[in-house]
């Protein structure tokens, strides 16, 4: 148990299907798809040509001209979703607390193309013809930093870069360094960005979607007929603070984190565990630490990748864990509308969670069509409105063996 | 209560030795680890040096059947952790798999899996197609995921990107989740792999020394590349005491910041303000500090800075800074967890190990940088900085474990 009390008091997301809190929410109350024709890069030679890129995106038009000609995508895009959530929050950053306020980042992937063509140039015409200044965007903590630079934030920055679980165990760091005072609130971001070379990966590693039968991809999580993950982007931050902190601000509250519980359990070298005991714990962990009861749960806002073994293995650990009550549990599944964005899965997944709570809503899972044996538990197909939900689970697990879930509960004023 | 956390096990590979006790040895005699390049052909560049690792051999710490997954910052991480695990004294058997989390830090991650990726994406015949080993081996979080593979440690699984000063907020993290009571064990540092892309960068920006890293000189050059892996144990105290652990060093506490003004340029003010927080967490004072284990890269602007800062803190108090990197380059994501160790040697021996290469003094950087020669001195607390790209600061405090 926590001795402190965390609370979400200001949410920034830019998706492939709406860029902005109140457009992300209602793109997913309406079962939008955000899956397109990629543009970023040729896709001719391929035969994958979509994913969830942003396409409405103009990095000009929200941080405005100046200082963002050595920024790359993944850069802007994070920038982009900070301001959003700094102002949502209405926080001044100033002398006063500037220094008493962090920044935590999960990107995995975020400088993998500015690095690699920073490489193909020096490849191709020399170490002498590279442009220096975009060398610094060749580590990984590039975003986080440029961030703090733009907004003039102080505090502790830190890069975690855990793959598909990066999102949530940012959450995870700043909900420590809170409990540990080092921070009054941090931002805690996730971003990833649509490349060729993130794309080349998942294409070799053949994770995507529609490869194998040379289809279009889809993402249908559960459906019998799922094959694989559509790749994505995006960009999400929250700003997370201590609830004195929040009170003495006298801000709107969006939630409040109760636990999160992480673990690693792999099932061998880059493949799911498929006795699924890893996410087993840490859903049971994140309800023991909460001290809640398994039938408070509300909703549960799946990993749901439209992997065969990762939602198999979700479904097999929700039944686990939630006994008689997991086939009435609601399960919401967003990589349906916006597909695989990685690292910033684990916000989306949460900015989407807090949405629920915001504007009483369950989104639907779109894609579906078949029923799957192995996946038979209550799949959310049609939205439901006007739903007072209390308690959320947020899931996320990945191949490489690593687990991270999180609980949030509606806020309802300053006593429990 | 505040649990105390303290540090039992060390793993090092570096450039002057594998194994705590070589890589203390050289770094007391002052041993250079830079050589000539050998990973690519520097003749394009006006740099050839480096701190390469020769004489590693992967085969020696993994089996044959695991080695093919792993990166060579993998390998290096993986090596570190298997020697700080038997330096420990801990069994294998003993930990308690779900309790031990792995938390490490890096710069660059699988950088060598990756520009191998990019030698064939440059091809003209490249048709898309790539090595599918080396794409499984190219994701950064596998340095973790294979140190945790490797032992089958299943508690929380972290990799800190916050560039070189990373190995320092790993460590950092790590003894947060100890006080937590996330872990019982926590098995914390930094690596990084010998990088072309680093080496470009810092070459085309004239950061590069020609031939030794001077840190200090009037006359610096620069810095050099590197590459290397630190590992430390860290365990509660109450735990080390249970089980009669041999304890180098208490974590006391760590400060964190960022500058926000610029991705290269760290600012005086801001490195001040980090080592000042890093003081005020650990509960000490300035006087109580006995050894700087400097960031101290060698390059003009670097040095300057942190040496001003220095002076800024520390006042009238002539503390004796040394730079590691004076011998081993700049290793990048490892470099904080290799000088943490640094610090847990000095600690532990009562001994500063030197900044070589000085030769003139810099009236800009007025420090006592301990030249050419180590120096038996009484050290309990040890202050280990490490700055990063970002303007990131860290900045950790280890003491002496005091028995009475």
């Amino acid at each position: 148990m926590y001795n402190k009390r965390f609370v979400i008091t200001g949410v920034g997301v830019l998706s492939p299907i709406g860029i902005g809190n109140d457009n992300y929410w209602k793109a997913l109350a309406e079962g939008r798809s955000g899956i397109r024709p990629i543009t970023i890069f040729d896709t001719s030679k391929f035969k994958i040509k979509s994913g969830g890129e942003i396409t409405e995106f103009n990095a000009k038009e929200v941080l405005g001209r100046i200082g963002l000609v050595d920024l790359d995508r993944a850069t802007t895009l994070l920038s982009s979703a900070m301001k959003f959530a700094i102002e949502d929050a209405g926080l001044k950053i100033n002398e006063n607390n500037t220094h008493r306020t962090g920044i935590s980042v999960g990107t995995t992937f975020g400088s993998l193309h500015s690095l690699s063509e920073f490489d193909k140039d020096c490849l191709m015409q020399g170490p002498k013809f590279v442009n220096p200044s975009r060398f610094p965007n060749t580590v990984i903590n590039s975003p986080a930093s440029r961030a703090a630079i733009r907004f003039g934030i102080k505090g502790f920055n830190t890069t975690i870069s855990t793959g598909f679980c990066s999102g949530l165990d940012a959450l995870d760091y700043a909900v420590h360094a809170l409990e540990f005072d080092r921070a009054d609130r941090v931002l805690v971001g996730a971003v990833e960005e649509i490349c060729l070379q993130t794309f080349l990966g998942f294409y070799q590693l053949k994770y995507l979607s529609g490869l194998k039968k040379g289809l279009a991809p889809v993402s249908r999580p559960f459906d019998q007929e799922r094959d694989g993950i559509v790749f994505s982007e995006g960009a999400t931050v929250v700003l997370l603070e201590t609830l004195p902190s929040a009170l003495e601000r006298g801000v709107k509250v969006y939630a409040e984190v109760v636990s999160v519980a992480s673990n690693f359990d792999p099932g061998g070298f880059h493949k799911y565990n498929r006795k699924a005991t890893g996410i087993i714990n840490a859903m049971q962990g994140a309800l023991d630490k909460s001290g809640l009861e398994k039938e408070e749960i509300d909703c549960i806002f799946a990993n749901a990748n439209s992997t065969q073994d990762g939602d198999a293995i979700e479904t097999k650990a929700i039944k686990a864990v939630f006994k008689k009550y997991a086939k009435e549990i609601p399960i919401v599944a967003i990589k349906s509308m916006i597909g695989e964005t990685f690292s910033a899965s684990g916000g989306m997944n949460l900015v989407a969670a807090l949405g629920s709570l915001e504007k009483k809503f369950i989104p639907q899972i779109i894609n579906y069509k078949t029923k799957d044996a192995d996946c038979d538990l209550n799949y959310i197909l049609k939205s439901i409105e006007g739903k007072n939900l209390n308690y959320i689970m947020v899931n996320c697990f990945d191949p490489s063996g690593a687990n991270t879930v999180l609980i949030l509960k509606k806020f309802k004023g300053s006593k429990k | 209560m505040k649990k105390r956390i303290v540090i039992t096990g060390l793993g090092v590979i570096s450039s002057i030795g594998i194994g705590k006790e070589r890589f203390w040895d050289n770094l007391l005699k002052g041993k250079s680890g830079i050589s000539k390049v050998e990973l690519f052909d520097t003749s394009k560049y006006q740099s050839h040096n480096g701190g390469e690792i020769k004489n590693f051999d992967g085969r020696k710490f993994i089996s044959s059947r695991t080695l093919k997954f792993f990166g060579r910052a993998s390998q290096l991480a993986v090596a570190a952790t298997k020697l700080a695990i038997e330096d420990s004294g801990l069994e294998y058997r003993q930990l308690s798999k779900s309790k031990v989390s792995v938390c490490m830090g890096t710069t660059m991650g699988e950088i060598q899996s990756i520009e191998s990726l990019n030698n064939s994406f440059v091809r003209e015949e490249f048709d898309g197609r790539l090595d599918q080993s080396l794409v499984f081996q190219s994701s950064v979080n596998n340095i973790p995921v294979d140190v945790a593979m490797e032992f089958k440690f299943m508690g929380r699984n972290r990799i800190f990107t916050t560039a070189c000063a990373a190995g320092n907020y790993a460590i950092s993290y790590g003894a947060d989740l100890l006080r937590m009571g996330e872990a019982d064990y926590v098995v914390a540092g930094g690596s990084d792999s010998f990088s072309r892309i680093a080496f470009t960068g810092f070459d085309k920006v004239n950061a590069i020394a020609p031939e030794k890293c001077q840190p200090f000189d009037k006359n610096r050059k620069g810095m050099i590349p590197g590459e290397g892996a630190g590992t430390l144990i860290l365990e509660t105290l109450e735990g080390a005491k249970k089980r009669n652990a041999h304890i180098y060093a208490e974590v006391l506490g760590c400060g964190l910041s960022c500058d926000a003004f610029h991705m290269t340029q760290p600012l005086v003010d801001g490195i001040a303000e980090c080592m000042g927080n890093a003081l005020l967490v650990s509960g000490i004072k300035r006087k109580d500090v006995d050894y700087i284990c400097a960031h101290g890269t060698g390059t003009v602007h670097n040095d300057k800075a942190e040496c001003g800062a220095i002076n800024k803190v520390f006042g009238q108090h002539k503390i004796p800074v040394n730079s590691c990197k004076s011998m081993l380059g700049h290793t990048m994501g490892a470099a904080s967890a290799i000088e943490a160790i640094a610090c847990c040697m000095a600690v532990e021996d009562d001994i500063i190990p030197p900044t070589i290469n000085f030769e003139t003094p810099d009236p800009e950087c007025d420090i006592d940088c301990v030249p050419n020669k180590a120096r038996e001195q009484k050290v309990n607390t040890a202050l280990n900085n490490g700055f990063a790209f970002g303007g990131n600061h860290a900045c950790l405090v280890l003491k002496k474990y005091d028995v009475n």
